[in-house]
């Protein structure tokens, strides 16, 4: 029986009425919904899942149960994925139905709304890395250093090998995404050492030959130091023939050299620094790179221009670099993107403006050299490790074995990150500056 | 049902872009924060104000449809209604945790990922189920990867993945990138896998077979069973393509059928938001004998709480963290609401809605029985103009030219929300459309935002940033 | 009806040549074009480059579709048609033409023999 939305017998998605029903099948000329379906009886599933339906009401609060059983923490930390504090408007304009419910923009003329938003988005990610294509998302920064490097593999297609370098330090997740996808491209990755928290740049040297297709460097590194010779680096690269691919991420490239600046070819890394907050990691991946390789490029790209009535519009241009049209010849296979993650970070990006965000950067590296220095006071204690500039976090030496540190500061309501024996990584943005204070006297206890 | 899409305009652009608002270019002195040479000179953006962006933005979004405006039937993507309750629960602050936590801090984030690992795998018949992919294609790269790793474990050195004509193109790519030959698969005449072409094209090369069931026609594969025999004789796997699988919640079981990996759309059969491209979930699951390399990290229920552990011989990453959470949420939210009774009425409605719409439609649906959606053909009149036309009558079109074994195909799939009147309405504008005159369709649209827009003019003078616009005058 | 014209021979893959005896010409046929429609971005190799009769040498581009470009003969790129860098449009108003894409320095003539006929291409569009 339906009896309209609160039954129990059916999806309260599913609007029909019994009398509907029986309109429909007498149209279609079935006699029952069972009959439309061309199922085999040896593959027929008979049985049931065992999982209860559950009223709204009743849902949101046995989910607001499990999700308390996280505990209340204050966060310190970062490494990839990076929380700031969003604002109000970006959750309240994002979450309107119509960006949130729609599509990929197929019908570009019903869908201007969200493509103006994405080439905005796009538009902003050109002035922050200074090269001129940004695409409209990759899934996050580990999967756009993964396409970066096969986009160099497919540019360097004549040369006799197919390195990619990285540096030493290096997400785990950035490295491991890199492997699977490289694996089928039968490529090979090698790491650079890092000095002192930054890039050997005499060893790099050494490192790249003509079997090298790309150099990877990152600023702010995994350990938020700032490199202070990209330059260098995307020199060492173009004379061998290889590109030079620099990971950062929208805040910090406020603030750093800007990428053109220094030779970049390809910038990727995240941007969920604005617009996402903590998300257990989810991303958005910024993709951007020189014109040259415009048909290179993976992933939606939204260009400018004009309808029938001579008004500019926008829509999904060049798409036959992409999947659906080029099948297994396409730049990648990323179909389904990011694009309301876009959205929030060009709302947020937008909310700042060019002086708060700015500032916003500034502060990511004051912040930091304060927080380090109140460690670096407390006995058994040396912050940060790498006597370096850094963005937002550092690495912090203990005495003491850094695990039980860790373990101590989280009965003390605090999360940091402990990078082996003696190592912890800390990281400060607006969200938890408030609770350094506490932070600090908290590390003199249990240090 | 009458209709007319909000349009802003002035002059010769519709709602102007934040650049031309505003441009302010701040000069970044970073004294005593870092040295010169490690900053930029200057940076500029729009420099708005709170109302200025909302107005701005709420503009935007009154020229954009959705499915909370109207039908949504594109087939293959089944754009269903997403439920408001689940953009709350994702919303709830002890639900954003960092990555790094310790499992110990985060057993509410842990015990959500089992409990969906667990109703995903019932759902689709496998032995377990990770989360990682971020989107469709990662699923499918993800499993493909899972099939590498299975033979390569076995000393097999193989090298073709089988893929029907009419798959996804997605299919294509993703077998591509994870260096495999592909073998295109031609369909029977109706519309199915040829059981003689596959027999032909299995070899000893064969790593895996990739299949969409129903397939991209909304046909059954009445065949599976036997094709997951000749597949498995081989010494290959079977793939299944999530893409279609509302049609089947309840009724049927990939992994019944004898598919050893999946993966689901989330993002499709789970309700949750495509958000304008995206984000979406691509979850894969597999059988036990290869559950060992599933990527890293998986959830475990133990005594002591859930914790993470790495699969015995772990294919990886596949993301730089978990995958995108918030939409895993929103899945978990919609199966639990629906239960089962809700889940099997989801593909109930579904396949009803389809063939009760494509009884109202004058155009000709030439294969079936189709399940929750139908490839239309518009005959001699071109589709990408037919559904242009249907623009103006308030509904969004159909996937149009696609898959290329129909010609001229509208591929529709209403899913199981529109009720009855929906549906008229959505057939009306199909007929409407169809009987339209040439110069109608040509024209058309006429009631959106924007009219129809120069693809050609797009691609061959390329302007993807507000930069470029300032270059070009 | 498309036209062929009878001064050429042409290729399966629809490319179409002409020689003065020295240097060849290729092109798409009008057919192709029509298939293809409106094109968008034409890839082209480099002068100098050596091409071998069968093997892809570029790629033509509409907004739905992308096609290979096959070399009829084994040669020399001695020049390529770089108007269509900015004119792609002109593969659509003058396939035979303007829309020329590259001339090659053949190195074997006899390479000229497998190439179909007008005549055959004919049979093979209708």
């Amino acid at each position: 029986m339906t009896t309209g939305n609160g039954r129990r017998d059916g999806s309260p998605y599913a609007p029909h009425t019994d009398a509907d029903e029986a309109a429909m099948l007498d149209a279609i000329g079935a006699e029952s919904v069972e009959e439309l379906f061309d199922i085999p009886d040896d593959v027929r599933f008979d049985d049931e899942f065992g999982i209860d339906p559950t009223g709204e009401r009743e849902l949101r609060q046995t989910l607001a149960d499990l999700f308390a059983r996280n505990e209340e923490l204050t966060e310190f930390l970062g490494r990839g994925h990076h929380a700031h504090y969003v604002p109000a408007l970006v959750d309240d304009l994002s979450r309107r139905s119509e960006f949130l419910t729609s599509y990929t923009q197929y019908q570009p003329e019903i869908a201007q709304g969200f493509l103006q938003a994405l080439f905005e988005y796009q538009s902003m990610l050109v002035e922050l890395t200074g090269l001129p294509v940004a695409n409209c998302s990759m899934y996050d920064a580990a999967t756009a250093l993964a396409e970066a490097a096969l986009l160099a593999n497919r540019l360097r297609r004549g040369a006799s090998g197919h390195r990619v370098l990285v540096p030493e330090h290096i997400q785990e997740g950035r490295l491991g995404v890199l492997e699977n996808y490289l694996d089928g491209a039968d490529m090979e990755i090698a790491s650079y050492p890092m000095e002192d928290g930054a890039a050997d740049v005499d060893a790099l040297s050494d490192l790249v030959d003509d079997e090298t297709v790309m150099v990877y460097a990152e600023s702010p590194t995994v350990r938020g130091v700032v490199e202070e010779r990209l330059a260098d680096i995307g020199d060492i690269a173009h004379d061998n023939d290889a590109l030079f691919c620099l990971g950062s991420d929208v805040v910090a490239l406020s603030l750093l050299q800007e990428p053109a600046s220094v030779g970049a070819d390809v910038v990727v890394g995240e941007a969920d620094a604005l617009g996402v907050g903590t998300a257990y990691g989810m991303g958005l991946g910024i993709f951007a790179t020189r014109d040259d390789y415009l048909r290179q490029v993976p992933g939606r790209l939204v260009g400018v221009s004009e309808d029938a009535a001579d008004m500019r519009a926008f829509t999904l241009t060049l798409q036959t670099r992409e999947q659906h049209i080029r099948k297994e010849r396409a730049t990648s296979n990323i179909c389904t993107n990011q694009a309301w993650v876009a959205l929030r970070t060009a709302m947020h990006m937008a909310w700042l403006g060019p002086d708060r965000l700015v500032g916003m950067a500034k502060d990511a590296v004051t912040d930091a050299r304060d927080l380090a220095d109140r460690l670096d006071d407390i006995s058994g204690v040396k912050a940060p490790v790498h006597d370096r500039h850094h963005f937002r976090e550092f690495v912090v030496y203990t005495d003491q074995p850094a695990p039980a540190i860790t373990n101590d500061l989280a009965g003390r309501g605090f999360a940091v990150h402990a990078l082996d024996d003696h190592h912890i990584q800390v990281c400060i943005t607006e969200v938890n500056a408030d609770a350094a204070d506490e932070l600090v006297a908290a590390f003199e206890e249990v240090a | 049902m009458n209709f007319d899409q909000a349009r802003f305009s002035r002059e010769d652009v519709y709602e102007p872009l934040l650049s031309e608002k505003d441009s302010t270019t701040v000069e970044v002195d970073a004294d005593g924060v870092l040295p010169d040479d490690l900053t930029r000179d200057e940076l500029t953006l729009p420099g708005l104000s709170e109302p200025q962006l909302a107005r701005h933005y709420t503009r935007l979004s009154q020229m954009n449809y959705s499915v909370e405006l109207g039908p949504y039937p594109l087939g293959s993507c089944t754009m269903k209604y997403n439920p408001s309750f689940t953009e709350d629960v994702a919303a709830d602050p002890n639900a954003g945790v960092h990555p790094d936590r310790s499992d110990r801090t985060i057993q509410g984030t842990l015990g959500l990922l089992h409990g969906l690992q667990e109703y995903l795998a019932d759902i689709g018949g496998m032995d377990a189920v990770t989360l990682q992919p971020p989107a469709g294609a990662a699923g499918e790269f993800t499993g493909i990867l899972i099939a590498k790793a299975y033979h390569e474990a076995r000393d097999d050195d193989r090298s073709e993945i089988i893929i029907p004509a009419s798959a996804h193109g997605t299919n294509f790519a993703s077998a591509a990138m994870a260096g495999y030959d592909v073998v295109e698969l031609p369909s029977d005449e109706e519309g199915r896998v040829d059981i003689e072409a596959l027999e032909a094209a299995i070899s000893e090369e064969t790593a895996a077979l990739m299949l969409t069931n129903p397939n991209t026609l909304g046909l059954f594969e009445r065949d599976i069973v036997e094709i997951s025999e000749m597949v498995h004789d081989a010494g290959g796997l079977l793939y299944y393509d999530g893409a279609n699988f509302n049609a089947l919640l309840g009724r049927a079981r990939p992994g019944d059928m004898g598919f050893d990996i999946m993966h689901y759309n989330v993002h499709k059969t789970f309700a949750t938001p495509h958000g304008g491209g995206g984000p979406g979930a691509g979850p894969v699951g597999v059988v036990d004998e290869l559950a060992e390399y599933l990527p890293s990290p998986m959830v475990r229920e133990t005594a002591h709480g859930y914790e993470q552990y790495e699969p015995e011989s772990t294919i990886g990453k596949v993301h730089g963290f978990a995958g995108n959470w918030l939409v895993l949420v929103k899945a978990y939210a919609y199966i639990a609401r629906l239960g089962d009774a809700g889940l099997a009425d989801a593909s109930a409605k579904a396949v009803l809605n389809a063939n009760y719409l494509a009884s109202q439609i004058d155009l000709e649906v030439p294969y079936g029985p189709f399940h929750h959606e139908f490839a239309a053909t518009s005959g001699d009149r071109d589709a990408a103009d037919v559904a242009k036309r249907m623009l103006d009558y308030g509904v969004h079109p159909p996937t149009t030219k696609w898959p290329e074994l129909v010609s001229q195909a509208m591929l529709t799939e209403p899913t199981e929300v529109e009720d009855k009147a929906s549906l008229d309405d959505l057939a009306h504008a199909f007929n409407a459309a169809y009987a339209d005159s040439d110069e109608a369709l040509e024209t058309a649209p006429s009631k959106t935002s924007a009219r129809r827009i120069d693809q050609v003019s797009a691609a061959r003078n390329p302007r993807l940033s507000w930069q470029s616009l300032d270059d070009s005058e | 009806m498309f036209e062929i014209p009878d001064d050429r021979k042409y290729l399966e893959s629809h490319e179409w040549t002409t020689t003065d005896g020295d240097t060849v010409r290729v092109g798409i046929s009008d057919f192709a074009q029509d298939e293809l429609g409106d094109v968008v971005f034409v890839e082209l190799p480099a002068e100098g480059d050596e091409v071998a009769a069968g093997d892809e040498f570029g790629v033509v581009e509409s907004i739905k579709a992308v096609s290979d470009l096959y070399a009829p003969v084994s040669g020399t790129v001695v020049a390529v048609n770089e108007e269509l860098f900015d004119a792609p449009e002109l593969v659509n108003d003058d396939p035979y033409g303007d829309g020329w894409m590259l001339e090659l320095e053949p190195s074997d003539t006899d390479e000229f023999e497998a190439l179909l006929s007008p005549e055959e291409y004919r049979e093979q569009t209708e």
